[in-house]
């Protein structure tokens, strides 16, 4: 079989696959994804998050455990969204000798439920003190915080006012609620954010009306060095509910891991099928075309393989080895090339009768060229056909190992994220936004292809194919 | 002629179980020897503890101490070369001496990899017997169906959900039914064998149904769309037949073409190919006990890795293995009793 | 409307059969309005190339066209009764097997390989006859018998049996009902040369003996010859010429240029031939088959009116048909 031949065996494959629908569906899917891939760089909101999904200070401005954002859509109660407010009204001024800065953010409040955290972050060095003052729009004014910052190396400034000011919020209620209320709360479970952003009246505490409107909030810096320098403040805004698919209780943005896991499951499933798809009509074709005692040995070691079980061995091999995604990959192919071994073989005795093999043999072929000229060739088909059957269960077996805990920490994954959700308990505590789409993305990568496949297996096998 | 394919057929499972065991004990000896040291120097510390309140001198109990783990090293053949070191191990699992494990306990408290693992195994069996007997028969309903009508609504329509569930892992599944039918609609248990305290009787019995129907559910809406698939193409190839046309034309009615002739025809391919759809199902599944907190062998795969309990975790694997091989060797005891071609022999 | 002279002693009348597939590129004319007879005790042989409509037409007189195929037009006369209009079911219970019963191509598959020999004819037996058990194995038996097959027999699968045993299994199974007509598709094809010379004088042996009626199929005219009283000739779903076994293979040669090219495509082992004649050109398409005469593309003898006008069946000699412009007058 000559290059052009098969060129033109392929592109008559093509035009009966053409015709398939749920294969073109599919190719469809497989074509998203790759997009998808392509434009992860562009797609990511966090850049980093590929070498630091595991580092819990590089989401540390995320809300923890937040739904989507398009869930306010569906929920009466409008949830406070995520926001940076980068460019503040900056004041510098001095006042006895004293450096000062001063950044004033306007946030406008118009949701029912308030933010979880209201961070303030400077960069910058020295030791500086900080004001924190909050205006609402009833007036109503609030020192939340003064404190010294020492800022260190890492010349970061961050004032959160969930951790920072829940004093003073309980404080600011006690100013309208009745003492026995306030007295009461336990200061480590409250949220200040919620009182700041209620209504000032009796009550506060338990109905936590919303007040809406326009909200000052000025943080004063105080450099008390000499080569203190404080610059680019800004003000996060930590929402209720965040990006495209919410965050997961590690405060990680979710959508950005299920991009990322894209191109881990790709690489996964195919790379696996390629190999082990290869191997398997290698050796199919080679034990039918030598017969005999050969053909009973490499199909008594075919047996051995056979009767492993494969998740277990992979469990357990991963458990004691503790693999790289790479050795996974390697691992997977050393079972799952056996899959498409017994279609091969019998397909290959039947070409090795035909008599074009007969009569390269006598004009003197070698037996490599008569398999990997003659014979090989023609199983093409079918073995594209079996590749896309296997890359789903590739993907599967990663994701399930994953979930034991026993993935390749250097990268993110699908089984990997639903691990960590397993584990954390979003299953118990409803965070479906965590479980439902890494899943999914298992099950459409998978869809995809079992798409294709089906389409492939219904051309090869037309005695199957409904008229 | 039938025995002796069955004696065949036995004695070729039972080689290959031999061979994969032999090859664990070599895959994993490193392993397991580390284990093996650090579970003995435990055992001599323990013992060196308890004596040292007594009256002997400190340098009697070190002396002591590296006698008694000689001894023990002695006793696992610690201090023989590697390959005998291997033999023995192999040997040692071919007859289910799994040792101890070094963290998990039995229900009974004892610390035998043995019990715990047979603790396990009988849950497995019923969890995933069951769904396999619904699976199976919803599947051949639905198979049955479509190849009667090949091509037409029901057919295309099930075969598009075959592919839609192909690449759904179980587990995950299993996590959204939780979800979904434990904590928003609140009427199925999220996990478990049974409630706790256990009710006694027939009580205990309804509750255990009641706790295994979703992780069934579960396993059957995932699993019987692949059985109704492979059963459409096997009875579809059938259906084309000479005979099944001959048989048409010898007068006999439908009914008795389809589910005498075609579906007998059909059975042992496709007993066999379900058998063994559903024995990888089991095998790549039985990590979906866990989610439901099915503490059958699947979990014990969880346990044992999450506690780095390596004896378990081998001992576990190497059961799993001999119970996977056993269900193959059953599987072609059950094709060739179903094939005459098989179980009558002659000339094929 | 082609003239075909019907008769009282026929067993079987086909009236302007027609069926057609319907395939999604279109619809396929396979057998296209086409009539003949068969008389009681009479072998009729059908030929033609591969894809003719042979194994169409054999089927179709059981009233059972393979899927997406079906009859769309005339009348299949059996024992004086139409039976394309007949309900499925009832055709099953009176029609197929107890007037006219099919010996299959290829007898190797056509036995249920799971059901025991004894299984396969007990059930056929019983499906139409109310017999007790002992009744039906003891006709049974004297089938078996009847085409040289001991008892035993009874009890094997299909599989226990060699190609010739299985052909005669059909055989007796075929025949056990006593059916008015017996088609015979190609019953010879996948056995070896001397098993195929038992199974057709095991035929023209029953023939004789039980009087039966039978029409058969085969592309091999050597067979053919042996075996049929008339031969009837088919092309491209149509039929080319009908004609006694002397007026097809006699001296006076066939009257119609398909059969003739047919029959000197046939080696022969008497006459020595330099190289064997062949039939340029192939079988039409049948989704769009040619204007006119379906052969005038591949005939040497082909006139401008054939390609024009469909010829019709006409009785060019006693029971000798003929469709073709040129041969007919």
């Amino acid at each position: 079989m000559k290059i052009i031949d098969l060129k033109n065996a392929l592109s008559d494959f093509w035009k009966e696959f053409r015709k398939v629908k749920s294969g073109i569906f599919g190719l469809f899917l497989f074509a998203l994804f790759l997009i998808l891939i392509i434009f992860e760089p562009a797609l990511l909101q966090f850049p980093e998050a590929n070498n630091r999904w595991r580092d819990i200070s590089y989401w540390e401005n995320n809300p923890k455990s937040a739904p989507p954002e398009w869930t306010n859509f569906f929920s009466s109660k409008k949830s406070s969204t995520s926001s940076v407010l980068e460019s503040p009204e900056e004041k510098d001024s001095n006042m006895g000798g004293l450096r000062m800065k001063e950044y004033t953010f306007i946030y406008n409040y118009d949701f029912d439920l308030p933010p979880q955290d209201i961070i303030f972050m400077a960069e910058g060095n020295g030791d500086p003190m900080v004001l924190l003052s909050f205006t609402r729009p009833d007036g109503e004014s609030i020192d939340l915080i003064q404190k010294n910052y020492t800022l260190g190396d890492a010349g970061r400034l961050r004032i959160s006012t969930e951790k920072d000011s829940k004093l003073e919020a309980i404080d600011f209620a006690s100013g309208y609620e009745e003492y026995s209320v306030t007295d009461k709360l336990d200061p480590s479970l409250v949220n200040p954010n919620e009182i700041l952003f209620s209504k000032a009246e009796k009550g506060m505490i338990k109905s936590k009306i919303p007040l809406k409107g326009e909200y000052i909030l000025k943080a004063t810096v105080i450099m008390q060095n000499e080569n203190d320098i404080v610059k680019n403040g800004k003000l996060i805004i930590t929402g209720r509910v965040f990006g495209v698919l919410g965050t997961d209780s590690y405060k990680r943005d979710l959508w950005t891991g299920v991009l990322a896991g894209i191109k881990w499951a790709l690489l996964i499933g195919i790379l696996t099928a390629i190999i082990s798809v290869s191997l398997g009509v290698v050796y199919g074709v080679i034990s039918a075309y030598l017969g005999g005692f050969w053909d009973t040995v490499m199909m008594r070691i075919f047996e051995i393989f056979v009767s492993v079980p494969l998740l277990p061995v992979l469990i357990v091999m991963s458990a004691v080895f503790k693999p790289s995604i790479w050795t996974l990959i390697l691992m997977m192919c050393i079972f799952f090339w056996v899959g498409p071994v017994r279609t091969v073989r019998s397909m290959a005795m039947q070409i090795r009768e035909e008599t074009y093999i007969e009569a390269s043999r006598a004009l003197g072929a070698s037996h490599a060229r008569i398999i990997f000229k003659h014979m090989i060739p023609l199983l093409i088909p079918y073995s594209f056909a079996s590749m896309a059957i296997y890359i789903p269960g590739a993907i599967v077996y990663e994701a399930t190992v994953s979930l034991l805990g026993l993935g390749d920490a250097n990268i993110v994954t699908w089984g990997q994220i639903l691990s960590d959700a397993l584990n954390s308990g979003a299953v118990l505590n409803g965070i479906w936004w965590w479980v439902v789409p890494p899943g999914l993305s298992i099950a459409l990568m998978g869809m995809a292809f079992a798409f294709i496949g089906f389409a492939m297996d219904k051309i090869l096998h037309p005695k199957l194919r409904t008229r | 002629m039938y025995g002796k394919y069955v004696l065949k057929r036995a004695i070729n499972g039972i080689a290959i179980y031999v061979i994969l065991i032999f090859i664990y004990s070599i895959l994993f000896n490193v392993t397991m020897e580390a284990t093996v040291r650090s579970q003995i120097e435990e055992v001599v510390r323990a013992e060196v503890m308890s004596m040292s309140n007594s009256t002997i001198t400190p340098a009697e109990i070190t002396r002591y101490g590296e006698r008694r783990k000689l001894e023990l090293y002695t006793q696992y053949k610690l201090d023989k070369p590697v390959g005998e070191r291997i033999l023995f191990r192999a040997l040692n699992t071919l007859t289910f001496q799994y040792g101890n494990s070094t963290i998990i306990k039995s229900s009974s408290g004892s610390n035998g990899v043995m019990d715990i693992v047979l603790e396990a195994v009988p849950k497995t069996l019923i969890l995933f017997s069951t769904a396999m007997i619904i699976d199976i028969i919803i599947g051949l309903w639905l198979g049955i169906k479509k190849a009667q009508k090949p091509g037409k609504t029901l057919d295309k329509s099930t075969s598009v959900v075959t592919m839609i569930v192909f690449g759904m892992p179980s587990w995950w599944l299993g996590m959204l039914m939780i979800m979904f039918f434990a904590y928003i609609v609140k009427i199925f248990p999220s996990g478990g064998l049974h409630s706790t305290p256990a009710p006694e009787g027939f009580a205990y019995f309804l509750d255990s149904l009641y706790h295994l129907t979703l992780p069934v559910i579960t396993l059957v809406i995932l699993g019987f769309w692949g059985r109704a698939f492979l059963t459409r193409n096997i009875v579809l190839g059938v259906l084309q037949e000479d005979f099944i046309m001959s048989a048409r034309a010898r007068g006999i009615p439908e009914r008795k073409v389809l589910y005498g002739h075609a579906m007998r025809t059909a059975a042992p391919p496709i007993v066999t190919m379900s058998l063994l759809a559903l024995l990888t199902s089991v095998s790549g599944n039985i990590v979906f006990e866990t989610i439901f907190s099915w503490t059958g062998m699947g979990n014990l795969y969880w346990v044992s890795v999450q506690q780095n309990d390596v004896p378990v975790l081998l001992g576990n694997l190497s059961f799993t293995t001999g119970l996977f091989i056993s269900g193959l060797v059953i599987l072609d005891l059950i094709y060739g009793f179903l094939d005459p071609r098989i179980k009558v022999g002659g000339k094929a | 409307m082609d003239k075909i002279k019907m008769d009282e002693k026929n067993v079987l009348e086909v009236k302007n059969l027609k069926l057609y597939y319907n395939t999604s590129m279109g619809q396929v004319k396979a057998v296209d309005d086409i009539s003949f007879f068969l008389r009681k005790g009479e072998t009729l042989g059908l030929v033609g190339e591969s894809g003719c409509g042979k194994t169409t037409t054999g089927t179709a007189l059981l009233n059972m066209p393979t899927p997406p195929g079906y009859i769309a037009g005339g009348q299949i006369i059996i024992d004086g009764e139409d039976i394309v209009p007949i309900p499925e079911k009832e055709i099953r219970k009176r029609i197929r097997w107890e007037k006219i019963s099919m010996i299959f191509q290829g007898a190797m598959n056509c036995l249920t390989p799971v059901y025991t020999i004894e299984k396969i004819m007990m059930e056929t037996l019983r499906e139409h006859r109310d017999m007790t058990k002992d009744e039906a194995y003891d006709r049974m038996v004297k089938y078996l018998n009847l085409v040289g097959l001991p008892e035993h027999i009874l009890k094997k699968y299909p599989h226990e049996l060699s190609g010739g045993m299985k052909q005669r299994v059909v055989i007796a199974t075929g025949l056990f009902l006593e059916p008015k007509v017996i088609v015979c598709d190609e019953p010879t094809t996948a056995l070896d040369v001397v098993v195929q010379a038992q199974i057709i004088n095991l035929l023209k042996d029953l023939k004789e003996k039980l009087d039966l009626s039978f029409i058969f199929i085969t592309h091999d005219l050597a067979t053919e010859a042996e075996v049929s009283d008339r031969i009837q000739v088919m092309y491209a779903g149509k039929i080319a010429e009908i004609g006694t076994n002397l007026q097809v293979y006699g001296p006076q040669g066939p009257a119609h240029p398909y059969t003739r090219r047919l029959l000197s495509a046939t080696p022969k082992l008497h006459e020595k031939v330099e190289e064997l004649a062949f039939i340029p050109g192939t079988p039409p398409d049948l989704l769009e088959p040619p204007t006119g005469c379906r052969f005038h593309l591949r005939c040497d003898v082909s006139m401008p009116q054939c390609r024009l006008e469909e010829p019709p069946l006409v009785e060019i000699e006693p029971d000798h048909y003929i469709s073709c412009w040129r041969c007919s007058r």
